[in-house]
């Protein structure tokens, strides 16, 4: 890798003999391999061959200037840090090589740990250059990446409709088996409708970038949001032959949230595990106060979520898929948006599985308590 | 006898249309929901072409099980499969491995643009390898 090695070499120009030797001095005991070049023709070969991370020129030699050789060096890599020398009498044209792209001036005569200080310094900055480039390429190659991903997710269920279309329309083999063609057509619609999910999903995390998902904080009792959220999967729940069950406490489990967040984060948690369950299964939602803290948890009786795929689970996108998982139609966002929500509120959901067994999401978030007007304003007089 | 043409896809709705279209063709079809299942199948039933998704959701992708075809010597057999890959992204070997030597190693026979054109698939399916009478030769 040249780029690791680069920074390791210097190249000196300067067409003073007794200058090029005591930095060839100085600086080959510092443990960097030094090239030394009379002027600047032949110097500007030897940064071209050399490719050092550090070039020192002296601005004041017989035919290119040194302030051209600045500028021509940086053509050649704009990252090799410029150190130029200069005499007493030239500052104002050290200030002018600064301003041309060097990075410092050493005013001669130096001692050589001015030198050393300067070249140290300059090394480090090239260092940090080169590690800022590299995290930018990086991070453009992860923005493609992810790109690509996400129209590879639109598109999935596009693909399918327009296959299943295509098929019907031109092949027509469907004709004479109208079942067929039926649940062709079902299929369709289900995938138009994973696809819109997909798009608002997706557009709640888009425009919230950088900003919150929970948009206002009011006296939320989370006992009847679960219950009505539950009572609306009833049919659904019934479909799977699911059944649904809840156990509260007799207190109120009240949060400072959002309604609208509240609404999301428990719709999402059932409805996977009403969908990820067995026929005859069970999702059960259980509620309590404790230590200061609304716990929520949702239990499902489904096939479990293997240990391999948990640290996934609430990442964007993220869908147990394939290897022997029925078909469902989630967007893989809906628990990367639920977790959110909670740590917004700086609450904590966990995920408990065991395989055969079920899976239970766990919810904790800040509980609300109503200031206690009578200890608030201090009793009676 | 029909020739079998292995169709590994994370979607089975796609799996389903593919598949009516090449049974109409005569191919025999088998189907594999991943990449870990189609290689399974490939070493089971010994497919006469392969259509591969690049981008699947499962342990294995695309060219991991290019590469695992091309390359393991459990596949030694099945190396010369012809494999076309398909995809909804137009993504290369070369953009999804940059600057990586081993991209060569997992070019596919063919690339083929999601959703499939079904006339144009199957014209170079059939070039491939004809639905009927392939000929077995010894492996």
């Amino acid at each position: 890798m040249s780029e690791v090695a680069a920074p390791d070499t210097i190249v000196v120009i300067d067409d003073d003999y007794a200058m090029r030797l005591s930095c060839s001095k100085i600086l080959s005991k510092m443990g960097l391999r030094v090239e030394a070049f009379e002027n600047g023709a032949r110097g500007l070969e030897g940064v071209a061959e050399h490719k050092p991370g550090l070039v020192v020129v002296d601005l004041k030699m017989p035919g290119i200037s040194g302030l051209e050789v600045i500028s021509r060096v940086h053509e050649i890599d704009p990252q090799i840090i410029m150190v130029v020398i200069t005499g007493y009498a030239t500052i104002d044209t050290a200030v002018e090589a600064m301003k041309s792209g060097a990075y410092d001036f050493l005013p001669k005569p130096f001692s050589p740990d001015e030198l050393r200080m300067i070249i140290n310094r300059g090394l480090d900055r090239r260092r940090l250059a080169l590690e800022s480039q590299r995290g930018e390429v990086e991070r453009a190659l992860l923005k493609r990446r992810f790109v690509t991903f996400v129209s590879h997710q639109l598109r999935t269920p596009l693909v399918a409709i327009h296959q299943y279309l295509d098929v019907l329309k031109h092949l027509d083999q469907t004709k004479d088996d109208p079942a067929r063609r039926q649940e062709w057509l079902d299929r369709c619609l289900k995938r138009t409708e994973e696809l819109q999910n997909l798009i608002t999903d997706w557009l709640t995390l888009a425009r919230v970038e950088g900003g919150t998902l929970v948009k206002e904080r009011v006296e939320i009792d989370l006992k009847p949001i679960v219950s009505s959220i539950l009572a609306s999967y009833e049919e659904m729940a019934a479909a799977e032959q699911v059944s649904l069950d809840v156990v509260w406490p007799e207190e109120a489990l009240c949060v400072w949230s959002d309604r609208n967040c509240m609404n999301v984060l428990f719709d999402n948690l059932i409805t996977n595990a009403i969908k990820y369950n067995r026929p005859g299964g069970k999702v059960t939602v259980t509620g309590c106060l404790s230590g200061g803290e609304v716990a929520i948890a949702v239990a499902d009786t489904g096939v479990g979520i293997p240990e391999k795929y948990r640290p996934f689970l609430f990442d964007e996108f993220f869908r147990i898929k394939g290897e022997g998982v029925k078909r469902t139609e989630g967007t893989g966002l809906g628990l990367h948006i639920s977790k959110r929500i909670v740590s917004e509120m700086g609450g904590s959901i966990e995920v408990e599985s065991q395989a055969g067994i079920g899976s239970t999401f766990r919810v904790r978030l800040p509980a609300w308590c109503a200031p206690a007007e009578d200890t608030e304003i201090g009793g009676w007089e | 006898m029909s020739a079998k043409v292995l169709v590994i896809d994370d979607d089975q709705d796609f799996r389903v249309s593919v598949r009516s279209v090449l049974e109409a063709r005569g191919y025999e079809v088998l189907e594999a929901g991943s990449g870990h299942e189609g290689l399974k199948q490939v070493l089971e039933h010994k497919p006469d072409v392969i259509l591969l998704d690049i981008m699947m959701e499962t342990s294995v992708e695309g060219y991991g099980v290019t590469h695992a075809l091309k390359y393991q010597d459990e596949y030694a057999a099945h190396s010369h499969v012809p494999i076309f890959m398909v995809s909804s992204i137009e993504e290369s070997p070369d953009e999804r491995f940059p600057m990586s030597a081993e991209v060569e190693m997992i070019r596919p026979d063919g690339y083929l643009a999601k959703p499939l054109d079904i006339p144009r698939f199957l014209e170079l399916l059939e070039k491939a390898v004809p639905a009927k009478g392939t000929v077995k030769t010894a492996r």
